[in-house]
């Protein structure tokens, strides 16, 4: 609790001053979350930045759009980090069309979860090594959350049907012939 | 000398689910690894918002079957917090046993796995049948081999009265004797440590810069429990020691493993030992009001945390989980940089992977 307050109250002096909200709670047998919300998205690398040099570990990554956000089109992404078995979860709102910093090149494993929001929500990210699809087939749109998509067409390997369908056509494409 | 691309994967690779792997080889040597995922993803993080929240304890059993206990654990805890319900003591110890139980069946099949990775499959037999110890003691106690359904809100689904403690207490036993033979196998068997030492090794610069969890981090010296460094229900008040390895190769976290059997089977012990009596619930569940919560767990594969957000309605606004095998998946890369052909299948089953836990 006092390592969590120490480095957290001390980095956020610097890396978003007034420009945040903070909020700790402790349960009974000592084990503290902070929830912090910055006003500016644009703080949270150098956020970011503190608690990597502080020797936090990225948990994950929440996306979401609550009822409210929808209302404003917003995201909220909600980045939850250990420090030491307690819990610091930083959130920022990012607007439909605006982009949110990738934190790879402090996090290494920022990186699935990052795709993983791209994917599921249509999120852009402005800095990632290598922006791809994770879970989700290319041929599926973006923002997969918000569409009605059939379970067979959700899954990669969908159907044995569906997928020879595939590679005929993609044989003939190619003017190989059938397999 | 050329380098190739082998396809390894999507179906048995170590385990019956599908991952991809592309590993680029030097003649019999790995030089390079992209994983390819998805052929399982489910959509659950969708469905959770569109069932409510007793549904939603029933859904998250289904995200893993070695797991299975660990997430509707994890998500009691997160409504509980922002109900501010307390659960009752008891409650908290029969919590305990119900996932230590899920611990010991979970690792031990593990262990086994890297016997039969390694081709010494009378010892996967033997670990198997020790296991299987626990698998029947799940299905007396809670009807069920995999699925134990023994968490509500604010509750537990099952109890342990004089009769049952008995059982629980002897089945215990009976795995004192194998696991301690076992333990003398995995660490002098010549074969075996041919195959598994010095293989796979992950430094613990590298498992910290992945934020890698579990036995895969402890065995590569990380000291990190989430029962120890953030405790829960009764963690804090029941002795066990974190086990820890240094050389993060296959033989340390197949070690880890079989370690935290012996200490799982401990901790069930004082349980049996501690536990009050008193009520298996809270007579009626408040409200569940608008708020938000972490609770994290320490699955069989390290770490498990959920983020639940709820808007006062008795559907979650948002649920979020992350599993341990999301995060160990990239420790493969340092793994496998190196290795032989033959040994891609025996380091990807020493993360002990979860497959549909990682894609939900």
């Amino acid at each position: 609790m006092k390592y969590l307050q120490a480095v957290v109250a001390e980095g956020l002096k610097d890396a978003a001053p007034d420009r945040h909200k903070i909020e700790f709670r402790t349960d009974v047998k000592g084990v503290t979350t902070a929830w912090c919300v910055l006003d500016e998205k644009d703080d949270l690398l150098a956020v970011a930045r503190f608690l990597a040099e502080g020797s936090a570990r990225l948990s994950t990554i929440t996306a979401y759009s609550t009822e409210k956000a929808k209302r404003t089109g917003n995201f909220e992404i909600a980045y939850h980090f250990d420090l030491d078995g307690d819990t610091l979860t930083v959130s920022v709102h990012v607007p439909p069309d605006g982009e949110v910093d990738s934190i790879t090149s402090l996090f290494d494993n920022a990186d699935w979860p990052e795709r993983e929001m791209a994917e599921l929500y249509g999120i852009k990210l402005r800095g990632h090594p290598h922006p791809e699809r994770l879970f989700i087939d290319e041929s599926l749109g973006d923002a997969v959350f918000d569409q009605y998509i059939p379970y067979s067409t959700m899954v990669n390997a969908a159907t044995t049907k569906g997928l020879w369908e595939k590679v005929i056509a993609k044989g003939k494409g190619k003017g190989e012939g059938t397999p | 000398m050329s380098t190739y691309k082998i396809p390894v994967g999507p179906l048995h690779v170590a385990l019956e689910e599908p991952m991809y792997f592309k590993v680029e080889v030097e003649g019999e040597t790995v030089t390079g690894l992209d994983i390819q995922a998805g052929h399982v993803h489910r959509g659950i993080e969708y469905l959770v918002a569109k069932r409510n929240i007793h549904q939603n304890i029933v859904l998250t059993e289904r995200i893993c079957s070695l797991c299975s206990n660990s997430h509707p654990f994890s998500y009691c805890m997160a409504l509980e917090r922002i109900g501010g319900i307390i659960v009752p003591e008891r409650v908290e110890y029969l919590r305990v046993v119900a996932d230590e139980i899920k611990r010991i069946a979970s690792h031990l099949f593990n262990v086994a796995i890297t016997a039969h990775l390694v081709g010494f499959d009378t010892l996967f037999m033997q670990v198997m049948e020790t296991r299987e110890i626990m698998q029947d003691t799940k299905e007396t106690i809670f009807g069920n081999r995999m699925d134990l359904g023994a968490n509500r809100i604010g509750g537990v689904r099952y109890d342990l009265d004089g009769e049952g403690k008995a059982y629980l207490a002897a089945q215990l036993a009976r795995m004192k004797a194998p696991l301690d033979e076992f333990r003398d196998l995995y660490e002098t068997n010549g074969s075996f440590l041919r195959r598994t030492k010095g293989v796979g090794v992950l430094p613990r610069a590298d498992a910290i810069r992945l934020g890698l969890v579990g036995p895969v981090a402890r065995a590569s010296g990380v000291d990190y429990d989430v029962r120890r460094k953030a405790p829960y229900v009764v963690y804090d008040r029941l002795d066990f020691d974190v086990q820890t390895l240094a050389d993060g190769d296959v033989w340390s976290r197949t070690m880890i493993r079989l370690r935290e059997v012996k200490e799982s089977v401990r901790i069930i012990e004082q349980c049996l030992r501690d536990i009050p009596e008193g009520p298996i619930s809270i007579d009626a569940i408040p409200e569940i009001p608008a708020g938000e919560a972490i609770a994290k767990s320490e699955a069989p594969r390290g770490e498990l945390i959920y983020y639940l957000r709820t808007d006062g309605s008795d559907k979650p606004a948002r649920l979020k989980w992350r599993v341990p095998s999301y995060n160990n998946w990239k420790g493969l890369q340092v793994m496998m940089a190196g290795c032989k052909v033959a040994d891609i299948a025996l380091i990807v089953g020493s993360i002990d992977p979860c497959i549909s836990c990682t894609e939900r």
